[in-house]
C-alpha cells in the first residue's frame, strides 16, 4: 500500500516536473547537450573541425579562463553595452521628449530620425570606419547609433500617448510647462520608456557583438571571429554559448522584470 | 498689377496644392523636408569650402558619378538584369535582394509549418519555447564565424545567416500565435465536425496571420541587417560587401552610395510592402487575435 501511494506519488512529482518551467528547462538543456554530444562524436566526421564535442567547449571555456583571457573579454564586452546603452537612452529620452512636447518639432524631424533609423547601426559601420578607423570609438559609434532610436521613438510615442485631458487638467491648477513635464509626462511615458530601454538594450547588444567583430577590438564578437581564423571551432561555440546565455539572463532577470515593474506601477495613465 | 497677378496664380497654386494632399499632409511633408534639405546644403557647403577632407565625407557629384563608374563596363540593361560580369553596382544590389527573396521563400513557408506543429502541442511548444528563446537570443551575426567554417566565405555563409534570422523569428512568431488562438474556436469547429486539418486550415492559420506576418515584417527588419553584415565578414557579393571593400580601400562614395542604397531598399521594402500587408491582415484577420 505504502510502495503503491510512493509510486503515485513520484509519478506525480515527475508529471509535475516535466511539466512545470524550470524542470522543462532542465530537461530540455539535457536533452540538447546529449544530441549535441551524439552529433558530434557518432555522425559528423571531422568534429574538430566542425561540431566540437560539449567536452571540448568547457576544456576551452577552461583553457582560456586558465588564460585570464576569457574574463577579460567578457568584462570588455559587458562594459561596452552598459556604457553604451546607457549613454545612448540618456541621449535618446530627451530628444524623444522634445519631438513628443512639440508637434512642429516633431513634423520636421521624424523623416530624417526614420530614415538614418532604417540605415542600420551595422551599415554605418564602413563610414565610420574611414573617420575613425578600427578603434573603440568606432565599436561606441556603432552602438550609441543603434541604442538612439529605438528609445527615442518610444518615449516620443509614449508622450504622445498621454491622454490631452491629463495635461490640461495639470495647466488648469496652475502647473507651469516644468511640472507638466515632470509630473504628468514623464510618468505617463513611464512604460513607453521602458519597452523602449529593453530594445535599445537588444539592439545594442547585436551592435556589440558585430562591432568587435568587424573592427577586430577584444570582446566576445572579436573572440568568435578570431576562433574562425585560427580554426579552434571549439572557441566560436563557447562564445556563441555565452552571448545567446548572457543575453537570455539579461532579458529574463533584468529588462523584463523592470518593464513588467514599470507598466505596473505607471501603467494606469496609458488606459 | 503684375504683382496681383502673381499673388491670385501663388494663391490658386497654394490652394490646388492644399486639396490635393490635404492641408495637414502638406504642412508635414514641407516640414519634413526641410531637415533633409538643410543637411544636403550643409554637404554641398563642406565640399565647397573643403572643411573635410573629401575622403572623409565624398561631394555628391562624386556618389552620382560612382553609379555610372560602377556601371560603366556594364554592356545594357538586359545584361544588367541577366548579371554580366562587368555590372558592378547592380549585380550586387541584385545579389542582395535575391538572397533576402531566396531565404524569405524557404525560410518562411518552413517556419509557419514548425510553428503551427510546435503551437498545437503544449507539450511541444512547452520544450521548443526555449529553443526559440535561445535562437533569437544567439543573434544572426553571432552565427557568422560557425557559418564561415562551416560553408566557407561566399553566398551560402550568407544565406545561411538570413535563413537562420528568418526561420527563428518566424517559427516563434507562428508558435505564439497558434497558442493565442482561443480554445472556444476550435473546439466550435471540432464539435462542427472538423477535422484535425480543417481546425489548422480554418482556425489556427488565420488566428495566427497577423502574429505571422508581424513576425515576417520583423525577420525582414533583422535579416536584412544581419545580410549586410554577414556579406561584409563573410561574402564574396552584395552591397555590405561592397561598402566593406570600398570602405578598405576608401573609395568612401561608393560606401557613402552603398550606404544610401541599403537603406532606400530597406525602407521601401517596409513602408510600400510590409507595413500595408501588416495593416491588411489585421484588419482582416485581427478578430481572433487581440493587440495588447
Amino acid at each position: 500500500m505504502t510502495s503503491n501511494n510512493n509510486v503515485v506519488s513520484f509519478r506525480h512529482k515527475l508529471k509535475k516536473f516535466t511539466t512545470d518551467g524550470a524542470g522543462r528547462l532542465i530537461i530540455f538543456l539535457i536533452g540538447s547537450i546529449i544530441l549535441w554530444a551524439f552529433i558530434s562524436l557518432f555522425i559528423i566526421e571531422r568534429p574538430d573541425r566542425y561540431l566540437p564535442s560539449p567536452m571540448a567547449v568547457i576544456l576551452s571555456s577552461l583553457d582560456m579562463l586558465y588564460k585570464g583571457s576569457l574574463i577579460s573579454f567578457y568584462s570588455d564586452t559587458l562594459g561596452r553595452l552598459v556604457f553604451g546603452g546607457i549613454v545612448g537612452i540618456l541621449i535618446g529620452i530627451p530628444i524623444g521628449l522634445a519631438l513628443g512636447l512639440n508637434r512642429t518639432i516633431a513634423d520636421m524631424f521624424y523623416p530624417l530620425m526614420n530614415f538614418f533609423q532604417s540605415v542600420s547601426g551595422i551599415a554605418i559601420f564602413p563610414v565610420v570606419v574611414i573617420w575613425f578607423g578600427n578603434s573603440d570609438t568606432t565599436v561606441m559609434i556603432v552602438i550609441l547609433y543603434t541604442s538612439f532610436f529605438p528609445i527615442a521613438f518610444n518615449v516620443l510615442s509614449g508622450v504622445r500617448s498621454v491622454p490631452v485631458r491629463y495635461i490640461q487638467a495639470a495647466r488648469t491648477l496652475g502647473a507651469s510647462r516644468l511640472q507638466i513635464i515632470r509630473d504628468v509626462l514623464l510618468p505617463g511615458a513611464m512604460p513607453s520608456i521602458a519597452v523602449g530601454t529593453r530594445l535599445s538594450v537588444g539592439f545594442a547588444w547585436r551592435a556589440v557583438i558585430a562591432g568587435e567583430m568587424l573592427a577586430g577590438r577584444p570582446g566576445l564578437g572579436n573572440m568568435i571571429f578570431s576562433g574562425q581564423e585560427l580554426d579552434n571551432t571549439a572557441q566560436i561555440l563557447l562564445g556563441m554559448v555565452m552571448i545567446g546565455v548572457t543575453w537570455i539572463v539579461l532579458d529574463h532577470y533584468l529588462l523584463r522584470p523592470l518593464e513588467a515593474d514599470t507598466i505596473e506601477r505607471w501603467g494606469l495613465v496609458q488606459r | 498689377m503684375g504683382a496681383g497677378a502673381e499673388m491670385i496664380t501663388y494663391n490658386r497654386l497654394s490652394i490646388a496644392l492644399q486639396k490635393r494632399f490635404g492641408r495637414q499632409r502638406l504642412r508635414r511633408m514641407i516640414l519634413g523636408s526641410i531637415p533633409f534639405i538643410v543637411l544636403i546644403f550643409l554637404w554641398e557647403l563642406n565640399t565647397h569650402f573643403g572643411w573635410y577632407d573629401p575622403i572623409e565625407i565624398p561631394p555628391i557629384s562624386a556618389m552620382w558619378e560612382a553609379i555610372f563608374w560602377l556601371q560603366s563596363d556594364c554592356p545594357g540593361f538586359v545584361a544588367a538584369i541577366e548579371g554580366h560580369n562587368d555590372c558592378n553596382l547592380s549585380n550586387n544590389i541584385i545579389s542582395s535582394i535575391g538572397r533576402v527573396i531566396l531565404a524569405a521563400a524557404v525560410g518562411i513557408p518552413l517556419g509557419v509549418a514548425f510553428g503551427v506543429l510546435a503551437g498545437i502541442n503544449r507539450v511541444l511548444s512547452g520544450y521548443l519555447e526555449p529553443v526559440g528563446i535561445f535562437m533569437n537570443s544567439v543573434s544572426g551575426i553571432a552565427w557568422i564565424p560557425l557559418a564561415i567554417v562551416w560553408f566557407g566565405v561566399g553566398w551560402e555563409t550568407t544565406l545561411f545567416i538570413m535563413l537562420n534570422t528568418i526561420f527563428w523569428l518566424i517559427f516563434f512568431n507562428t508558435m505564439m500565435g497558434v497558442r493565442a488562438v482561443p480554445r472556444v474556436l476550435v473546439q466550435g469547429v471540432q464539435t462542427l465536425g472538423g477535422s484535425r486539418w480543417d481546425t489548422i486550415r480554418h482556425v489556427y492559420i488565420p488566428g495566427a496571420l497577423p502574429s505571422i506576418i508581424t513576425g515576417m515584417r520583423m525577420s525582414l527588419g533583422f535579416g536584412w541587417r544581419a545580410l549586410i553584415a554577414a556579406e561584409m565578414i563573410g561574402g564574396d557579393s552584395g552591397l555590405g560587401f561592397m561598402i566593406f571593400v570600398s570602405a578598405v580601400e576608401f573609395k568612401s562614395e561608393e560606401v557613402f552610395l552603398g550606404v544610401i542604397l541599403i537603406s532606400i531598399i530597406y525602407l521601401i521594402s517596409d513602408r510600400w510592402l510590409l507595413v500595408p500587408l501588416e495593416k491588411w491582415t489585421v484588419e482582416r484577420w485581427g478578430l481572433v487575435w487581440k493587440p495588447t
